[in-house]
């Protein structure tokens, strides 16, 4: 999942949309604001995509595409096959005309939203119609919790009285202002977390979904939100790591990817072809590819000292696809660092790509014959899951969310040092059957974890859990 | 060979995961914990742990050797663990008995190597359950092998592997029916052979499948 700090970000320039809809589109006819989705590695539009080395971009990829129409859930049957959706229909059918309430605080932008776009028309298909509405808030507001969101990450923070009636203040304001029928309610993240306090008003089973790392949170900022997290009947994680020690359940919830997006659709090798052509990559030779933003943290670097090593032994090329130079000025900072290591070896294709380049992300990924993902600190890893989707040896840092995905020398390899990447290279371009094998087992695991399918049926799976526990202590509060 | 009286009824379950309270960041805090944490928690990672990589052939038997060979650098002792065979149990207290055993007696052998912390925690966790039917419920073999076809392996783990701790049984369902319902205690026991540890589940099925359509041939 991708951070949450750019979306922070763009709400931190102006007061939030709301969309009490189901899906941003309709809250885009209800007036919100709405901006282009982000895809997960780069960042927004920079003004001149180039090549990072020089070249410029083709001029397909300077426009962004028109959006893809949200699929149904018999568009997955080839892809998990019908007993899946079987599960998924008898799941739903004890919840039928139960509902949900999603909360977050973006309609737009940020890998919660863009989850929550594919998630909520999936469980409404299933008859559990999930209603989604957003948090309004002032920048005061926004500047308030990105510099939570930041603090529960680690960073340091003096948590004032006046940031605390800040948040509290605009969560009473969205208190006053939705409403909570539905039988569960899910709030996403912690901007919106002091809605628990309705809870009282309600009959719904309130679930705190968490999309950051709590594991070495600022002390303070945490002792502010935790009584409120603590008023929840259960907590959900991207990993078992990020948790903290909590009163209530918490429960296991993996990122996931949607395996008919523009980045992980099915493509056909003429469009496969046609894009490495674009890009000057030359499939009859072996790729080896990171995708990731310009930033020291996925360490793009250290990926170009790997290929050199490597390169002593066995023929291949670097690619290295992301975004956020042109915006950013500690990312073009690092773009400039990855084309000084780079020098003049014409093997090494850098590419800063625009935000709406999911098409073509998908291309490089299926055309690899390597993908690698050397991240110093990373949060679950998303490239990571779509890279071992599309079949591809993958190797890894044992970083983040990132063993959760890849079980080394079964799924994927795991490495800890440049010279363990460039040996992994070298090993995996030389013993293509074992690069097969793992590739094929890191596609299962994809397929039975990390899917939106498997989303979906984690969310009912909860959702007919709190209605059991409901039911068996008597249904509690009353509207 | 006869006609089944009953039906076979191919249900399948569902798991959420649960991140439990315990964690280990040493082989004696696993050691402890093993010996102290739920009995879904031993159940999660053994008998589920098979279910969640069932399309590894080989290299994956339980979350504790696992553990102990990528975070503690332990070969031995997870090989030992690793050997443990979840179908020997009927019972999740025996299971944990053999895995505190066997992690005692390495303590006890290596005592320096008890408190090394390993470079990632091991977090105990659990699973919610929900058993949930299929449309399939035959009552001959030939409809038994198609539906065997057209389950998840979710539900063939469901049958063949978690069977152990409903039955109490060293059986399962599919050799139980067959025995009981259709007078084939050959084929029954021939399904109760099969190595789950040397193939992914979906050969497992295939497996299963050929053995049954063998013996009512």
């Amino acid at each position: 999942m991708k951070s949450q700090s750019q979306s922070e970000d763009q709400r931190a320039t102006g007061t939030s949309a709301t969309a009490n809809s189901h899906t941003p589109a309709e809250a885009a006819r209800n007036g919100a604001e709405i901006e282009p989705p982000e895809i997960d590695a780069p960042e927004p539009a920079p003004s001149e995509p180039s090549r990072g080395n020089g070249r410029p971009l083709p001029a397909s990829v300077l426009t962004p595409p028109p959006p893809a129409p949200s699929p149904h859930l018999d568009d997955y049957r080839t892809i998990i096959g019908q007993a899946p959706l079987d599960a998924l229909r008898f799941l739903a059918r004890d919840l039928k005309g139960k509902s949900i309430k999603m909360v977050n605080s973006t309609a737009v932008g940020g890998g919660v939203a863009e989850m929550l776009n594919r998630l909520v028309p999936l469980l409404t298909e299933l008859e559990v119609p999930t209603h989604w509405d957003v948090i309004t808030g002032g920048n005061d507001f926004f500047e308030v919790t990105k510099a939570f969101h930041n603090a529960l990450h680690g960073s340091s923070y003096e948590l004032t009285k006046a940031a605390q009636e800040i948040f509290l203040m605009y969560n009473e304001q969205n208190r006053d202002r939705l409403q909570f029928g539905e039988e569960m309610v899910v709030i996403h993240d912690p901007q919106p977390v002091g809605l628990i306090r309705s809870r009282e008003r309600t009959r719904a089973s309130w679930v705190w979904r968490c999309h950051i790392d709590l594991s070495n949170p600022d002390a303070h900022v945490w002792e502010f939100l935790r009584p409120f997290v603590e008023q929840y009947d259960a907590a959900i994680f991207s990993s078992q790591s990020f948790a903290r020690q909590l009163p209530i359940p918490q429960y296991l919830f993996y990122p996931c990817i949607d395996p008919l997006s523009e980045k992980n659709k099915e493509l056909p090798d003429a469009v496969v072809q046609k894009i490495c052509d674009e890009f000057g990559i030359d499939r009859s030779r072996p790729i080896v590819t990171q995708v990731s933003r310009f930033d020291r943290l996925k360490d793009p670097v250290g990926v170009v000292h790997a290929y050199k090593l490597a390169k002593k032994y066995v023929d291949c090329q670097l690619v290295l696809a992301g975004g956020g130079a042109s915006d950013d000025p500690e990312g073009a900072a690092v773009l400039q660092e990855v084309k000084r290591a780079a020098g003049d070896d014409r093997d090494i294709i850098i590419l800063d790509l625009p935000p709406w380049c999911a098409l073509e992300i998908n291309a490089i990924q299926r055309a690899s014959t390597i993908v690698v993902q050397k991240s110093l600190k990373e949060g679950f890893g998303l490239t990571v899951t779509e890279a071992l989707w599309k079949g591809k040896p993958t190797i890894a840092g044992a970083v983040g969310g990132i063993p959760n995905q890849i079980i080394h020398k079964l799924t994927g390899v795991l490495v800890h040092s440049v010279e363990g990447c460039a040996y992994q290279i070298r090993y995996l371009l030389t013993h293509p059957d074992f690069a097969k094998r793992i590739g094929t087992s890191g596609r299962e695991h994809v397929k039975e974890n990390f899917l939106m399918t498997t989303n979906v049926k984690r969310w009912l799976l909860l959702f007919r859990i709190l209605e059991r526990a409901k039911s068996r202590r008597g249904t509690g509060r009353s509207q | 060979m006869r006609k089944p009286d009953k039906p076979f009824f191919f249900n399948t379950s569902e798991h959420l995961l649960r991140i439990g309270r315990q964690k280990a960041t040493t082989l004696c805090e696993l050691w402890q914990a093993l010996q102290t944490c739920p009995d879904d928690s031993i159940f999660q990672h053994t008998f589920r742990t098979l279910q969640e990589h069932h399309f590894i052939r080989q290299g994956f038997s339980n979350d504790f050797a696992h553990w102990c060979i990528s975070a503690c650098n332990e070969p031995v002792l997870a090989e030992q663990l690793a050997s443990v065979d979840v179908r020997e149990f009927t019972a999740i207290e025996g299971l944990r008995r053999r895995m505190v055993g066997i992690v005692d007696e390495f303590l006890q052998t290596h005592p320096r190597s008890g408190s090394k912390a390993g470079h990632e925690p091991f977090y105990f966790c659990a699973s919610d359950i929900v058993v949930l039917p299929t449309p399939f419920s035959p009552d001959s073999l030939p409809g038994f092998i198609d539906g065997l076809k057209q389950v998840s392996v979710h539900s063939i783990h469901h049958h063949f592997i978690e069977a152990r701790l409903r039955l109490h049984l060293m059986s399962n369902d599919f050799s139980q029916w067959l025995e009981e319902e259709t007078g084939l205690p050959q084929a029954a026991d021939a399904i109760e052979r099969i190595d789950i540890y040397t193939s992914t589940m979906e050969g497992v099925r295939q497996q299963i499948a050929a053995i049954v359509e063998q013996a009512s041939n």
